[in-house]
């Protein structure tokens, strides 16, 4: 089965791309951060070097290990989703649901390999930039030296074979069961458990921190947890939301024209297939609003406090901002990657609709309209999951549950995600729209 | 002699698809096919023709090429008047959602619109009035009345192909092309299809234009134009089933021969 696997790998490299870059960029971020506990490990490393450098890696190598987990699981759904006619093919020449699960997971296994592979390079760049910011604001001694060992390598081949496989053996699940067409009602309540788990996670992880002493120097932590996992959790309750949208809006879209008639349609069926794309959206919008949100808090809380900041505060936040730049960066990649594979996978459908009579005008229209469906849900959702973080923080280092910052930075990140989504889903699909009709519909994907 | 004074439509016998000298190869250098030779044909409104030859003769190229859906290397194409040559994916598009009708042998319906929705999506796309009842008419005489609201993965390959049909017909086209549109049905669903191809020309004034593999499909037609290589090698009127086949066979020769006589 692993000889399949790797035909398959090797045969249509292509369409490993989407879960070849998610899964090494993931393993990168990780990799930099948990190499600091191999830096903190090392002998002749003082007590306090020692102790700043194992609180960064498990704080920031925790929550983004979350995150890449749940971004590989994403786009792995994806990548599975789009080959059900080839699993359906498999089938019907006689392959088992065994050999068929084998092969899939087998492919998993074989990227989040040559992902770690690739990746420990950039790691150990990221790691010893990371390194040297905190030696630079004198947070980590200047004779520390860099060390990419065990535990950085460890945690890199851990997480990233574990979400593959995990998520490969999921998505296979679902995938074979969806082709002897059982339990869809289940899969739907599944989902629902899931998401009610996160978000009731979420919810404590952000309450936690109400408990917490004002002075304590990671009360950011269990905010910006719960807040990723209230994310993810939305994220699972999108799909269904953007359904009951666009059945409200359905008849007003329908009238304006062609292209709103192709995505009224296209979006409430195709809800569930969104989720690929409102995932790393609303983890990008709720992750840069919190954090952002939450520094800014905790600077105003400063000021107010009458005290100056002191060197160390300015180091926290430096440290805060280029930490929540690399995950914000990180899901923003993995926006544009998912949106990218799931639009590029559906050239065959722009070729439909064109040999029905839509122009190529209206098929970018369409993929128009449901980037601004995606990214009003996508910031709506997120928005959600951000101030949930904020507002117990905000409660805990100011007495007011509100902060007094103005939406700038809100409408900047959600600039970026509107950016991001439209530019993307037009370009892939101005892509799609070369391949001439008759062509693109006798393309298997 | 008034050579006019015979017809009753207006329509029937005027010129609706011309094809000039139309050539079209794929690929470049040692590795390019020539897959339409030089095509030139002449069809008069309300006629059924059907185009025969082997695999690879360049069937389905003549019938892009007619449609617009693909663009001829060098000749040119007049359909219902108006060039299709020279013009962008845009403006054919427009044209043809209002004077041709493409049924393909793998459908291209869309399968997250219902049977009904599919059928008149070419009227929504170009924004004109849609007409339930006539579309439900169309749909009627298909034989899907009882099917309207459901998806295309809830039918048949021939109930599929109706629906093609239907959603082909539904802007009521000057000319409607079929690419082996039986090839992927069983033999009661293909004598549907072929009957309600037949009742588009006879009935209706339409201009049909099919390709297929199948003699008997063929016989249905009012004639067919053999392809070989590229090239239109021969053409039978009132076709039947064995005059047909017998012509197939013997195509090979008759290819051998147009080389002769060609070089
Ligand atoms: N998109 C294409 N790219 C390259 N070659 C093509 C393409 N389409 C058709 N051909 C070639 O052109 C020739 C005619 O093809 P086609 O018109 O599909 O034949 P038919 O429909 O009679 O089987 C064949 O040799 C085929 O391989
Ligand atoms: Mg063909």
């Amino acid at each position: 089965m692993l000889a399949l696997s790797m035909r398959s790998v090797r045969r249509r490299p292509g369409r490993f791309t989407a879960m070849l870059l998610s899964a090494t960029v993931g393993a990168a971020v990780i990799m930099a951060f948990n190499s600091l506990h191999d830096v903190a490990a090392a002998p002749g490393v003082d007590s306090a070097s020692s102790e700043i450098l194992t609180i960064a890696a498990a704080i920031v190598g925790g929550y983004g290990t979350l995150l890449v987990f749940i971004s590989i699981a994403s786009t792995l759904t994806v990548n599975v989703r789009q080959r059900s006619e080839e699993i359906k093919l498999l089938r019907s020449a006689g392959a088992t649901p065994l050999q068929i699960k084998l092969m899939l997971v087998g492919e998993a296994a074989l990227i989040a390999v040559a992902a770690v592979v690739l990746a420990v390079g950039p790691a150990m760049l990221g790691g010893r930039a990371l390194l040297e910011m905190f030696q630079e604001t004198g947070q980590v001694a200047a004779g520390v030296e860099y060390a990419f060992g065990p535990i950085g390598l460890g945690a890199g081949v851990g997480s990233t074979l574990l979400a593959s496989v995990g998520a490969a053996f999921m998505a296979v699940r679902r995938a074979t069961r969806a082709a002897s067409g059982t339990d869809r009602a289940n899969r739907g309540r599944r989902r629902s458990l899931l998401g009610i788990a996160a978000l009731v996670l979420g919810t404590g992880s952000v309450l936690t921190t109400l408990t917490l002493d004002e002075t304590e120097p990671a009360a950011m932590a269990p905010a910006a947890y719960g807040s990723i996992l209230i994310a993810f959790g939305l994220a699972l309750f999108a799909p269904s939301m953007v359904g009951g949208a666009m059945a409200a809006f359905e008849g007003m879209l329908a009238r304006t024209g062609g292209s709103g008639h192709l995505s009224a349609h296209n979006l409430r069926r195709r809800a569930s297939e969104m989720s690929g794309v409102l995932m790393p959206m609303i983890l990008f919008v709720g992750l840069s609003f919190g954090t952002l949100y939450m520094q800014a808090v905790e600077n105003d809380a400063l000021a107010a406090s009458g005290a100056a900041k002191t060197v160390e505060d300015k180091n926290l936040e430096t440290m805060n901002l280029v930490v929540v730049g690399i995950i914000a960066v990180f899901a923003c990649i993995m926006l544009v990657n998912s949106l990218y594979a799931a639009v590029s996978y559906r050239g065959g459908e722009f070729g439909r609709q064109r040999l029905a009579g839509a122009t190529p005008g209206q098929v970018l229209g369409m993929v128009g309209i449901e980037g601004v469906v995606l990214t009003v849900v996508g910031v709506a959702l997120g928005s959600v999951a951000g101030i949930a973080g904020i507002l117990p923080f905000a409660a805990l280092r100011t007495d007011s549950m509100l902060p007094d910052q103005g939406p700038g930075m809100w409408i900047g990140i959600a600039a970026v995600a509107a950016l991001a989504t439209l530019a993307t889903g037009l370009g892939t699909a101005r892509k799609a729209l070369r391949t001439p009709a008759v062509d693109a519909v006798g393309l298997a994907a | 002699m008034n050579p006019t004074t015979t017809r009753h439509d207006p329509e029937a016998g005027r010129e609706s698809l011309r094809l000039t000298s139309v050539s079209k190869s794929y690929g470049t250098g040692a590795g390019a096919v020539t897959a339409l030779d030089r095509v030139t044909l002449d069809l008069p409104a309300g006629s059924f023709m059907a185009v025969m030859g082997p695999s690879g003769s360049g069937k389905s190229t003549l019938l892009r090429c007619a449609a617009g859906l693909d663009t001829p290397d060098s000749g040119e194409v007049v359909v219902d008047g108006e060039p299709m040559t020279g013009r962008s994916e845009a403006a054919l598009t427009k044209f043809r959602r209002k004077r041709i009708g493409f049924v393909f042998q793998q459908y291209n319906l869309l399968p997250t619109l219902t049977v009904y929705q599919n059928t008149v999506l070419p009227l929504r796309l170009s924004r004109s009035r849609v007409d339930r009842e006539r579309a439900l008419r169309i749909l009627a005489e298909v034989g899907l009345g009882d099917r309207v609201d459901h998806l295309p993965d809830q039918l048949s390959g021939g109930q599929r192909q109706r629906v093609a049909i239907a959603r082909a017909l539904v802007t009521g086209p000057r000319l409607v092309f079929a690419d082996e549109p039986t090839g992927a049905l069983d033999l009661h669903s293909a004598r549907d299809v072929l009957r309600l191809l037949r009742e588009a020309a006879a009935l209706h004034g339409q201009t049909v234009v099919m390709v297929t593999h199948d003699p008997v499909a063929a016989s249905y037609a009012d004639f067919v134009q053999f392809l070989a290589d590229g090239r239109l090698v021969g053409r039978m009127s009132s076709p039947t089933v064995d005059a047909v086949a017998e012509r197939l066979a013997h195509l090979g020769d008759t290819v051998a021969q147009a080389h002769r006589v060609g070089a």
